[in-house]
């Protein structure tokens, strides 16, 4: 096999809000003539999780809420581990994606009667902020952007999946991203003057997990290659309602939303009781990380295998309303072959988004010149804890920045000849599997789910983790046994199922790492061994990076620019809270 | 669970090329025409080539003709499309084959673009989100088909597009229709012109297969009957 070299100015890895924002933003902020690439694993508006927002867009547009309102209930969210520049600059240009969203790229979200927009609250909000087109917003915001982006004349890369992050020889800079054309199997350098990556994290390496099947941590394993720092791997979070449906179906995982329990919906146990006020005076309507663990607990208890998770039920609300109000999810549940209307639907916590990621300034920058990081790839806006409707709002609002900045930054820089070792290594890597007698990966996916579920998943302990460290470097070895028919290289989707897990593998030992280095409980990281948050004032975050062939985790003190726990900018004598109680 | 087979016949490929292999599946409770695609891919045959991204309806990228016709694969129980123990799965219709049931969706939305599918802003990000009242008649018009997820499903449906391959086909035009009913695009005349050249609205039928197979329970037909009636009045104006 042999690779292609191929030159632009601007690439672009993932068509999710960050990748489709970063292409408009480039091309409006670039030099004339510049040329902007758009790559992504499957096709353009299809991929990624920003497609799948169902609550909504967090954005403080008046009516009492305040940018700093926001930020605060960020930080509070966060539990002050949020990077508070970070925060803010979220916060803050919200507001102007917001209108950019509806006036430049067509978005219509829903209206109030007066014919403003309406704005509700999740768990978490002291206002009534997340703006939404019913619970299906994601779709209205990437069908809109998807247009613009294939009506830009962007050059389109779809199907193309990056394999490798190549520096220059003195590795000061990125050259370019080894990709493959997985429609023909051909590999491919793409050589650019700058390279954002906005790939989109996805912890599918749990049993239970929501994000689309494309997304497979492959962006932040290429960066931990490439030797970036890496922040907050631990931080995992757990959506509390996922439908189970059995091993057997790509259902299973998937999100049964938010609001289900906001309208007053009930988790039930297995011996037909509610529980959630046994865990915390919100019952049902306590935050992500509070319901999580509480139906984990039920589940632990129960430890049944024939009737593992726990049920939600609404037809007390009344079947019909229910079906008018959640249409949706109502119809999904139908296809499905389950009744949520009227019936109770099993549920399981579901890993749902990774706050962790690249180390990244307020501007995309990364430490190595050339790359820029945006969406869940970059860690530090959310902390420990990523707030309802603050995903979209985080990965439109800085792949739209990191356009702006590719824009600037480019015109002082010139194309750079690659490391041709590291290149090769990466080839190699990428095609191992070829060359590997062929064997099932299933069984191994399925392994490393099991594994993460059990040992560092929803509540984790020391020896749990060291067990699911001994079973990680198990599997890890033993998918280097596990070849793949490579007779045909087009559209081997067992290729890339090989690929896949190679990159679940390499950041679920990340995770694990991260996760015994912190000794104490915060947002979505719960230690049974180590219940406490700890001071905040001490608050540290950590890092994690490649020390030639280990990874190594170190802890940074978190710097509070903007407001030091137990303080508030928000004006003296401002009420806790502008929601109404339900 | 697992006492039934399935018997799955997969069309690999499509047109005088297409070459059928058969599997027999283990049947469960819980299972879709989605999962029983990945079972041979993960378990009979490693080579199989699909698409699919997020598992819900939500992304439209998993869409096959199911038994002939086409459907959400994810979204579809085995239940609903058994035929005795048996079922058919072949590639979307109307869309060039890339490999085995994986298709490439340019050809649709290359026309997406050309109806003049995309927003034609009235205002900046500078300036205020303009006030809309949605119970007025074009707003109602505009959200009749704003989830369409761009799935082909109608696409695939339409025999109009198989006959005619210049047509833009019903979701392209259903989009342009919303664009048209909404008081922020400003449009009108470049999307007009689009829709009503070779490739528009007039080539329609209104066989309504786009109508009876969206999955989405939306009504493309009528968004093109809307087209054609507003590119009549609109040619009656400047004919005046």
């Amino acid at each position: 096999m042999q690779i292609e070299r191929y030159d632009t100015d601007v690439l672009i890895l993932g068509a999710g809000g960050a990748g489709l924002f970063a292409a408009l933003h480039a091309q409006q902020s670039a030099p004339e003539g510049t040329k902007i690439t758009i790559a992504v694993k499957g096709l353009i508006g299809k991929c990624g999780c920003t497609r799948m927002v169902q609550g909504g867009y967090n954005v403080a547009l008046g009516g009492g809420d305040t940018v700093e309102r926001h930020f605060m209930d960020t930080i509070q969210g966060g539990k002050w581990l949020p990077n508070q520049d970070m925060a803010w600059r979220l916060c803050e240009q919200a507001v102007v994606r917001i209108r950019e969203l509806e006036n430049e790229v067509g978005c219509f979200f829903d209206r109030n009667p007066d014919g403003s927009l309406h704005q509700k609250a999740f768990a978490g909000q002291t206002a009534d902020r997340t703006v939404h087109k019913g619970d299906l917003t994601g779709i209205e915001i990437i069908n809109r952007l998807m247009e613009k982006v294939l009506a830009s004349g962007v050059e389109k890369l779809q199907d193309h999946r990056a394999v490798g992050l190549i520096p220059t020889r003195d590795k000061s800079a990125l050259a370019g991203v080894l990709m493959i054309d997985m429609r023909s199997g051909q590999f491919r350098l793409v050589r650019a003057k700058t390279v954002l990556m906005g790939t989109g994290g996805g912890p599918s390496m749990y049993k239970y997990h929501t994000p689309s099947g494309d997304k497979t941590m492959d962006g932040l394993a290429m960066a931990l290659r490439a030797g970036l720092p890496l922040r907050d791997m631990e931080m995992v979070q757990f959506h509390p309602t996922g439908l189970l449906a059995g091993d057997h179906t790509r259902m299973t995982g998937t999100v049964l939303e938010e609001g289900l329990r906001g309208a007053g919906g009930q988790l039930i146990n297995h011996a037909g009781q509610r529980f959630m006020f046994d865990y915390d005076t919100k019952g049902e309507r306590a935050t992500r990380d509070v319901v999580s663990r509480g139906i984990y607990a039920e589940m632990r208890k129960n430890n049944d295998p024939a009737q593992e998770g726990v049920f939600i039920s609404m037809s007390h609300l009344g079947p019909e309303w229910v079906a008018e109000k959640f249409k949706g999810m109502v119809k999904r549940c139908t296809d499905s072959g389950f009744d949520l209307a009227g019936g109770r639907v099993e549920v399981v916590p579901t890993a749902h988004y990774f706050m962790g990621g690249v180390v990244v300034d307020v501007d995309t920058r990364t430490a190595m010149e050339g790359l820029y990081v945006a969406g869940e790839d970059a860690g530090g806006a959310h902390g420990s804890n990523r707030l309802g409707g603050n995903g979209v709002a985080n990965s439109t609002v800085y792949g739209g920045i990191a356009g702006d900045t590719m824009g600037a930054d480019i015109r002082g820089m010139s194309l750079r000849d690659p490391d041709e070792d590291v290149l090769a290594t990466e080839f190699e890597r990428a095609t191992y599997p070829l060359t590997r007698k062929p064997r099932p990966i299933q069984p191994l996916r399925k392994e490393l789910q099991d594994l993460m579920w059990e040992g560092v998943g929803v509540m984790r302990t020391e020896a749990g983790m060291n067990r699911a460290l001994l079973g990680l470097s198990d599997i890890s070895n033993d998918m280097m046994d596990a070849g793949v028919d490579g007779s045909n290289t087009a559209f081997n989707l067992t290729w890339h199922d090989w690929l896949n897990l190679r990159s679940l593998c390499d950041i679920s030992e990340v995770i694990t790492l991260a996760a015994m280095a912190r000794e104490n409980s915060r947002g979505a990281h719960y230690r049974e061994d180590f219940p406490d948050p700890g001071a905040m004032e001490d608050s540290d975050f950590t890092v994690a990076q490649m020390d030639s062939e280990d990874v190594e985790i170190r802890r940074e003190p978190v710097q509070f620019t903007i407001v030091r726990p137990g303080e508030t900018i928000l004006p003296e004598g401002s009420p806790e809270t502008l929601v109404e109680a339900p | 669970m697992t006492t039934n087979i399935l018997k799955v016949t997969i069309d690999r490929g499509a047109g005088a090329s297409s070459v059928q292999s058969v599997f027999n599946v283990p049947a469960y409770d819980n299972q879709t025409v989605l999962d029983v695609v990945s079972w041979v891919q993960q378990n009979a045959d490693q080579t199989l080539s699909y698409r699919f991204a997020c598992r819900v309806g939500m992304c439209g990228s998993c869409a096959m003709m199911v038994n002939g016709v086409p459907r959400w694969t994810c979204r579809t129980h085995v239940s609903k499309v058994l035929n005795g123990h048996e079922i058919e799965i072949g590639p979307l219709r109307n869309l060039p084959v890339i490999k085995d049931l994986a298709v490439d969706m340019d050809p649709f939305f290359d026309k997406w673009v050309a109806a003049e599918a995309v927003h034609h802003p009235s205002a900046s990000r500078k300036e205020p989100i303009a006030a809309v009242d949605e119970n007025s008649k074009a707003r109602v018009a505009a959200n009749a088909g704003i989830e369409c997820i761009n799935c082909a499903v109608c696409y695939a449906a339409c025999d109009t597009v198989t006959g005619n391959p210049d047509y833009l086909g019903p979701a392209a035009l259903q989009r342009a229709w919303t664009l048209l009913n909404d008081a922020k695009d400003d449009g009108r005349l470049a999307i007009l012109e689009s829709v009503s050249g070779a490739g528009g609205c007039h080539n329609c039928h209104s066989m309504g297969s786009c109508t009876a197979y969206c999955p989405n329970d939306l009504d493309p037909m009528s968004a093109i009957a809307g087209l054609k009636r507003e590119t009549f009045k609109s040619l009656f104006k400047r004919g005046l």
